[in-house]
């Protein structure tokens, strides 16, 4: 009841107060390369804004898509889909001493850099003086360019840089060269800039810098935006990201499946292992710390492990695994998975803990196996396979039978007591589990005609692949619908690609506009998904209509958790 | 694109700058490489046509002949072959720098037509010694540059944007320089093709816009060339051709930039 108090309030419409000053802006920018054997979007889904004044910094592996989106922002490159708006004079740098000619003397190259940079000549003589001194040249200014060593190039093209006029001035990774001195200098001048109230879009391997620079980071993984936010988050992503993937710029090693059920459920109940390390005690811990059997649904739940060691173990993992009566695979996560590092372990007595922050599981019956593996998780030291039982509690309409209860806000406010009562006082409201029906088929199309079921991302774009955690909305819209009737519910039913129910959501039917179930994080893992949707009539107890299994989707992730549902944990141990 | 280049006529400027400087700054002998190589190729086929061949034309000397037509043939020709690579060869300005692509072929062209004076003031200096003056129709000489200049631009930004796309375009246009260079009436006189093919082809050859142009500048440097052009051309057919064809050119050529802008710089980035 309490949980349902909460999830069905109005989401909130996720739009920025327009800021008086944006001279920089992307709208749904994508850009495609036409390959000889495929196309390759580069960049999909870019959207930010950068303020005047601003640094923005832009972050990502090799081949993430910077560069491409740094000459999109410039101007050098077209974008294939979306709207790119500058307002301001943009100088791009992706390279200092652009158009150098060795033939011609320092003085006359500073005409024609900055020239190609987009400055005028009278521009670029009344700052002569200017460029020289800073440059640090002296009587080489007149001598031809190829008299000069490498630092001086440099000198003299970040001089003639840094003295031009620009609102918004974009770099490439053009800071990283040259010595400890000259960087110093390019900082420097980095800040006056920014006290000058310019905007910078700037992007660098090195992180300390860009740190030190920037207001605003986005990450950018696979030519998507991953993260938009303050420095100190950006860079931990970034840093997850660092981690949790093998190098490889394709997008391959995104997950798109997962293992979704137990192997085989009549073991449940053994216990494995070589028994260098041996489970003592399993406790199932509530959010208030106390032993239970029984946990509420959405609520935290902690698995306390205590375990020997017999022999010294060197490289340890810990996984937990959650498991339906049915063997249906719910969420298997483990040390290994999550990049943990367990140290040496000697010989006594240990415990850890699977922290999971709320419980995304439909009421019903659980088991649930604990193991400590050896290092590359292929010899159990203890494995106890199913061994404990947990049941989760909890009354959700429409959600019987189903494997997951992911939270979801509905566009118009409904009462929930009373939409409880109202099934509950009935006491008719069967399994709505379709699991029978054959898979995309429909009925009763003539009462009522379905518009469109769209899934649309965080930015409101259509779309139907998702990164587990992604905010996504369901949007239902109707042809014909009959008129508006008390009696009238959507039920709108999310399957795994296997047949497998795993969520069912009841609302009330309005035949105005559309309706639209909003999940804040979309926490199934990988693998195709399709969604049913229904009409239910709770006066005469059956479906006007039903369409199962029509509209499909799909998650991906950058970790190889098992099972259906994603839950948000932490692991902690002694040692 | 005509504001952009008049508010950036000062890059226009300095490419073209810089493309002069770099070639003649470092050689000992400088600006007169600007005279040398085009002379030697006059010279060359003088001596294997005139004296070797023994091809006898009516309309001036032959050396003279040759002249007013090799010099505009070569700028025309290196002007093509140098704007087909531009694009590739400067990725670094036109992508990083963000300069308009088409700056590069034209500042090429620009480069090549100061060039070009040297030899044509040589041309007309030579046609002073041997005829002893110039025509009236001297006075058409800024108009007939134009009409060659125009031409020139034209076809260099089209093969330069074509290249980026086609690498194979600069192998179709060394062989056909070759063979333009000889259905133009370049080492030979127009009367001969006259003489020795029917009629029909012989029109056809005479709509040949190079023809045109290169009758233009005879017209305007050869003394009393213009008898030929009556007999031979018609003084209209040879204003009219190569204006409309430049002017032509010239109008598909921005147009076929301004479709393909924005795809340049992605078949540049390999």
């Amino acid at each position: 009841m309490k949980s349902m108090t909460t999830l069905l309030t109005e989401p909130r419409e996720e739009r920025c107060p327009a800021p008086a000053n944006i001279l920089v802006e992307l709208a749904g920018v994508g850009k495609k390369y036409k390959l000889a054997k495929s196309d390759f979007w580069a960049l999909r889904d870019i959207n930010f804004s950068v303020e005047q004044g601003r640094i923005l910094g832009i972050l990502g592996r090799n081949g993430a898509g910077k560069t491409t989106l740094l000459n999109i922002i410039a101007g050098a490159l077209a974008v294939t889909e979306g709207k790119v708006s500058l307002r301001g004079k943009v100088l791009a740098l992706f390279n200092l001493c652009i158009g150098f000619q060795d033939e011609l003397s320092g003085r006359e190259n500073i005409f024609l850099n900055g020239m190609l940079l987009g400055a005028s000549r009278k521009e670029l003589e009344s700052k002569l003086d200017e460029i020289i001194a800073f440059s640090e040249l002296g009587d080489f200014i007149e001598m031809p360019l190829g008299t000069y060593s490498q630092g001086m190039r440099l000198r003299l093209g970040f001089s003639v840089v840094v003295n031009l006029d620009f609102d918004i001035l974009v770099i490439d990774e053009v800071l990283a060269v040259g010595d400890a001195l000259f960087q110093n200098k390019c900082f420097q001048r980095l800040t006056e800039f920014r006290r000058a109230g310019k905007t910078l879009i700037i992007t660098n391997q090195g992180i300390d810098l860009i740190k030190r620079l920037s207001d605003t980071i986005v990450v950018v993984n696979h030519g998507r935006l991953v993260f938009l936010g303050n420095p100190e988050d950006a860079i931990a992503r970034y840093q997850v990201l660092l981690n949790t993937e093998q190098f490889s710029v394709l997008p391959q090693d995104i997950v798109k499946s997962t293992k979704r059920s137990a192997g085989d459920i009549s073991a449940w109940g053994q216990k494995l292992g070589t028994k260098e390390a041996v489970i003592n005690n399993v406790e199932i811990l509530n959010k208030w710390g106390f032993l239970c059997q029984e946990i509420e649904t959405n609520s935290p739940l902690k698995v306390k492990v205590h375990f020997a060691v017999k022999d010294t173990i060197k490289e340890s993992h810990f996984g937990v695994a959650i498991f339906r009566e049915d063997g249906m695979y719910c969420y298997g996560p483990n040390t290994q998975f999550d990049n943990m590092h367990i140290p040496l372990l000697k010989p006594g007595s240990y415990y850890f803990i699977f922290d999971c922050e709320a419980l995304l599981l439909a009421p019903g019956r659980y088991y649930i196996s604990v193991a400590i593996w050896d290092k590359d998780e292929t010899v159990a030291y203890d494995y106890h396979n199913g061994c404990y039982h947990l049941t989760v509690s909890g009354k959700i309409c429409g959600n019987e039978n189903a494997l997951t209860n992911i939270p979801f806000k509905y566009n118009y406010s409904i009462n929930p007591a009373r939409l409880f009562n109202l099934f509950t006082g009935r006491n008719t409201f069967p399994s709505l589990d379709l699991s029978s029906v054959a898979w995309g088929q429909s009925y009763g199309l003539n009462n009522i005609e379905v518009k469109q079921v769209k899934f649309l991302d965080i930015k409101n774009k259509e779309n139907n692949i998702f990164f587990t955690g992604e905010p996504v909305k369901i949007a239902v819209s109707f042809n014909r619908y009959p008129y508006r009737n008390k009696d009238l519910w959507l039920w709108i039913g999310i399957y795994r690609s296997d047949g497998v129910y795993c969520q069912g959501i009841i609302v009330p039917f309005f035949n105005k506009g559309g309706h639209i179930m909003y999940f804040p994080e979309l926490a199934l893992l990988p693998g195709g998904y399709a969604v049913s949707i229904g009409i239910w009539s709770s006066k005469t107890c059956n479906f006007l209509m039903y369409q199962h299994g029509l509209y499909p989707f799909a998650m991906e992730f950058n970790r190889q958790d098992h099972g259906t549902v994603f839950l948000k944990h932490t692991w902690i141990w002694n040692y | 694109m005509l504001r952009e280049i008049l508010n950036r006529r000062d890059l226009i400027g300095e490419l073209v700058l810089r493309n002069i400087k770099v070639r003649y700054s470092r050689p000992v002998l400088g600006v007169f490489w600007a005279f040398l190589p085009p002379i030697f190729n006059v010279l060359i086929f003088y001596l294997v046509f005139s004296r070797i061949l023994k091809v006898n034309i009516e309309e001036a000397p032959f050396m003279l002949y040759l002249m007013s037509a090799i010099f505009p043939w070569s700028f025309f020709q290196e002007t093509v072959m140098a704007s087909i690579t531009c694009l590739t060869d400067s990725r670094n300005i036109v992508k990083e720098g963000g300069v308009p692509h088409y700056f590069i072929p034209v500042s090429i062209a620009l480069a090549n037509g100061v060039n070009f004076l040297f030899p044509l003031l040589l041309m007309l200096a030579m046609a002073v010694i041997m005829l002893k003056g110039l025509p009236i129709f001297a006075i058409l000489l800024p108009l007939v540059l134009l009409i060659h200049i125009m031409l020139t631009i034209a076809v260099s930004i089209i093969v330069s944007v074509l290249y980026v796309k086609l690498r194979d375009i600069k192998y179709v246009f060394e062989t056909l320089f070759l063979a333009l260079f000889y259905i133009s009436p370049i080492v030979y006189s127009a009367s001969f093709i006259r003489q020795s093919f029917p009629e029909t082809i012989y029109k056809l050859y005479v709509m040949n816009p190079l023809t045109g142009l290169f009758n233009l500048y005879r017209l305007s440097v050869i003394k009393g060339f213009v008898y030929f052009i009556k007999r031979d051309f018609g003084l209209i057919s040879v204003l009219v051709v190569p204006l409309c064809f430049s002017l032509a050119m010239l109008i598909f050529a921005v147009h076929y930039y301004k479709r393909n802008r924005d795809e340049i710089n992605d078949y540049l980035a390999y």
